[in-house]
């Protein structure tokens, strides 16, 4: 009996064990890029750029005509025509090369990418084979760097407002970005990400 | 006669009150007894390392609202996936707002390989604005196409 009893309270003490440490972590300087910051404003923020590229990406996976074709298009996507006309301070690369990155990454063949923004780097080293001042490589020499099939532009515009009695600011920030045929100027893919955040701290992007 | 005049009244007052019951309310319908059963399908977190696991699987092909601030505030109408023209999966979701004010909430989904595990990273955050007592849609696409067969989708309020 006793040992019955011994068994139920140690039974009992053990489902009372499992509960959730529902407590904070330890405290430190990293945040997650995908979620809202210690420091926020009504610009364009990290979670923002996540989020953007991300739905970017997978949208246009959908697109039979870059995800699905016979043969995989070659894509240029930099930041070369992708205009920020908006009030909020971006490096646009930030956005261009995590759409590069994730979409290269996640397309696995699907799609062929052309590094325009590395062109004269490519060139330079083409250069310096055809003299004969390095060898040829392993890979097989071609006949002039690769073509682009479609090219990612795009444009941030923004529309500000502020109330003068309490310091509240407004930010209407929209985002597009187009895949156009670089034969044709057919716009093949769009996407947009618009947002509107009010505020009234005194926030500086750098 | 005064009993006739009486019986009409009651009648009256009787097809009044079958008004006023069939008056309703305008706002969704938001059943929460069905986010209670689904609750009931996630027990609770292994408690001692190195033992089985007493957490059972977080209900796949579903909408799982992670954050205590929404959690009775939002129904899940519907979920459902279908295959897009390429051969990715497109998860569609509609959510309501069952409250009077209006709400900011974001979702994010994870998707599956056959094997339950997941296939891909998990999606970002995506914004849904709900006005009160209106519904919105929430949609997101996998990266992967023929290895995506499960999914599941986390809501939580927008900070």
């Amino acid at each position: 009996m006793r040992r019955l009893l011994a068994a139920a309270i140690a039974a009992l003490s053990l489902s009372a064990c499992q509960t959730v440490q529902n407590e904070a972590g330890a405290p430190t300087t990293y945040q997650d890029p995908a979620s809202l910051g210690a420091v926020k404003g009504v610009g364009i923020e990290s979670q923002d750029i996540v989020s953007m590229t991300d739905q970017m990406m997978r949208d246009m996976l959908t697109e039979p005509r870059l995800a699905n074709a016979a043969t995989a298009p070659n894509v240029i996507v930099d930041s070369e025509y992708f205009i920020n006309e908006s009030a909020s301070r971006i490096n646009r690369n930030s956005i261009t090369d995590r759409l590069r990155v994730s979409l290269q990454r996640a397309s696995q063949g699907r799609m062929n990418f052309v590094a325009r923004h590395n062109a004269n780097m490519v060139a330079a080293e083409r250069e310096l084979k055809r003299k004969g001042v390095t060898d040829q490589g392993k890979n097989a020499l071609a006949a002039a760097q690769r073509g682009g099939d479609y090219r990612l532009g795009g444009r941030i515009t923004s529309l500000d407002a502020r109330d003068p009695k309490t310091g509240m600011m407004s930010r209407y920030t929209q985002i597009i970005f187009e895949m156009t045929d670089l034969e044709t100027a057919d716009i093949v893919w769009s996407g947009i990400y618009e947002f509107s955040k009010a505020a009234a701290d005194d926030i500086i992007y750098r | 006669m005064r009993k006739i005049i009486l019986a009409a009244a009651g009648l009256t007052s009787i097809s009044l009150l079958a008004g006023c019951a069939q008056q309703q309310e305008p706002a969704p319908i938001c059943n929460m007894a069905g986010i209670n059963a689904q609750r009931q399908l996630v027990a609770l977190p292994a408690a001692a390392p190195g033992e089985p696991s007493p957490l059972l699987e977080m209900p796949l092909n579903s909408v799982s609202i992670t954050d205590f601030n929404v959690i009775n505030k939002l129904y899940v109408r519907s979920v459902t996936a279908q295959r897009t023209a390429t051969g990715t999966v497109k998860v569609i979701s509609q959510i309501i707002n069952c409250t009077d004010y209006p709400l900011n909430v974001e979702g994010r989904t994870q998707f599956y390989d056959q094997a339950q595990a997941p296939s891909e990273p998990v999606s970002g955050w995506k914004r849904l604005n709900l006005a009160p007592r209106t519904s919105n849609t929430y949609a997101e696409s996998s990266i992967g196409t023929k290895n995506v067969q499960y999914y599941m989708v986390e809501v939580r309020e927008t900070r």
